[in-house]
């Protein structure tokens, strides 16, 4: 299968940007997305040109790791799929496929479609974690977690801090994200002793990135991991618990 | 790799550039700048959007009970001329004359300020997030929340024409026949009817309803986001209830116009 690809090139954060057309002849349907940059950049080398720079680690959808903006569309066309599973049987022989970063000013790009997350961290440092002094291992059975409550929270705990929500929301915005950490650390017996902090202190960093929310939709559209939309809603939820109960917990 | 990192944290370039062109410290460090969209906001986004939400649940009620205000029309001439002037007296002597309508103009005004003041900043911030690279090929799946802005537009310049043409009877917005409401009497049924027999103010309604069924039926939706129902019932209910909204305040304003185009009021 051959396939025409529309490469975005950029060296520096501060360059202007542009794409690139190369061909592939011999891609397969069974081909990921990276796997398709693999064997394009094989071929940049064999030329001696300069291969695409591009984020990638485990492969099997669970690092986060990689993402890339495909036909326009964050990770890829099929829904709830990351870019390393994105896989090409759905392009005809001679088609074109357009690869590009994640889009968002909150990603500035680092080179090619390789950008710099670094704002999902600072929400994540601003209160995505767990820090108070939990003592040793508790016995078994002493902080009981209904079945339901440890599903709902693992559920929100499957985001793998990718960015596709980011790059997929017309504002730009991290509801997803955020809402995905709230809700899941907000569930659980340690989390929640820091739940109103938690969401002051996330909140307040998200906003200086993040843009505000409209419910496109489009978030949980291509989120990997599948953090449904109900996510976004705990966004303000927590907002507006920590902002009227004015404590710690 | 070939670079070296200095105490200070920054890559020497001694060894020479990792790639041609490239920028070596973002490449080693994995960050571009420390730098951030924006400032910490006095206002943060999320209370700007239960802002919109709560003057949004306000003019909610509002076009509801207007609706059903003017489907007293089909109650006859008599009985929907009573209701415009039982308007302007109830809780007399409590209120003065007009006392509930200008509460309530009041209400409306002070919810419509904040409403699209807090619409112009969002906007502002959501594009300023996003960037240069906006996102294109959205489908008709998110048409509602797209045209949020248009049809918000729309409303505002229907109610501007609309109180200058039902309201104030102003020259060039209201019908040749308009007569003011007296202390008495009010003529509601004769200034709608003279109204509406005029095809450009019908069709002007007809888009303004269609307009604010699109705008309600996200909007409503949205409210149950952003004032933080989580429960999958809550939000089900949520939903329907947009919808349902949206949708009984347009068909009930809609069948007026069309009535009297039709000729079944008079």
């Amino acid at each position: 299968m051959r396939l025409v690809i529309e490469v975005w090139r950029q060296d520096t954060p501060a360059d202007s940007g542009r794409y690139e057309t190369h061909t592939v002849d011999d891609a397969t349907p069974e081909m990921s997305v990276l796997e398709l940059l693999d064997r394009l950049n094989d071929q940049l080398v064999e030329e001696g040109l300069e291969p695409v720079a591009f984020e990638s680690d485990c492969r099997e959808g669970i690092c986060g790791a990689c993402g890339v903006t495909v036909d326009g569309s964050p990770h890829g066309p099929q829904r709830n799929t990351p870019s390393c599973h994105q896989r090409l049987a759905g392009y005809a022989d001679g088609q074109r496929i357009r690869l590009e970063p994640l889009r968002s000013a909150a990603f500035p790009v680092i080179r090619d479609l390789v950008v710099d997350r670094s704002a999902l961290d600072r929400i994540i440092t601003a209160g995505g974690h767990v820090a108070i002094a939990a003592g040793t291992a508790p016995d078994a059975d002493s902080l009981l977690v209904p079945h339901e409550r440890a599903e709902r929270a693992l559920d929100m705990a499957a985001c793998i801090g990718c960015g596709a929500c980011v790059a997929a929301c017309p504002n730009g915005a991290a509801h997803l994200f955020v809402g995905s950490k709230l809700t899941h650390l907000s569930l659980l017996p340690t989390g929640r002793q820091q739940r109103g902090k938690r969401a002051r202190a996330m909140l307040f960093e998200m906003e200086q990135d993040f843009g505000p929310c409209s419910l496109y939709g489009e978030c949980s559209r291509v989120c990997p991991a599948n953090i449904p939309l109900t996510a976004i809603a705990a966004v303000n939820k927590e907002g507006l618990r920590s902002f009227f109960r004015h404590k710690d917990d | 790799m070939a670079s070296a990192r200095t105490t200070a944290g920054q890559v020497s370039g001694a060894a020479g550039p990792l790639l041609p062109g490239a920028d070596d410290s973002a490449l080693e460090l994995g960050s571009v700048r420390a730098g951030r969209v924006r400032r910490p906001p006095v206002l943060p986004s999320w209370v700007l959007k239960v802002v919109m939400a709560v003057s949004g649940i306000v003019f909610a009620l509002y076009v509801l009970v207007h609706m059903i205000g003017n489907l007293k029309v089909f109650t006859g001439v008599d009985h929907f001329n009573e209701y415009a002037h039982w308007l302007r007296t109830v809780l007399q002597p409590f209120l003065p004359y007009e006392g509930l309508l200008w509460i309530v103009r009041a209400v409306l005004l002070g919810c419509l300020v904040a409403h699209v003041g807090a619409a112009a900043v969002l906007w502002s911030r959501g594009r300023k997030s996003r960037g240069a690279h906006r996102h294109k090929g959205l489908g008709l799946r998110n048409f509602t929340a797209r045209t949020m802005l248009v049809t918000g537009i729309v409303l505002l310049g229907f109610v501007v024409f609309h109180v200058l043409d039902l309201t104030t009877g102003t020259a060039g917005a209201a019908s040749a026949s308009f007569r003011p409401a007296t202390v008495d009497q009010a003529h509601a049924y004769e200034n709608l009817v003279a109204s509406f027999q005029r095809p450009v103010a019908a069709a002007f309604y007809l888009v303004a309803m269609i307009a604010l069924f699109l705008h309600l039926a996200h909007g409503l939706w949205t409210v149950v986001s952003d004032l933080g129902a989580t429960g999958r019932r809550l939000r089900a209910v949520g939903y329907a209830v947009a919808g349902a909204v949206a949708l009984a305040v347009m068909l009930g304003n809609i069948i007026i116009p069309i009535s009297v185009l039709s000729g079944l009021l008079s």
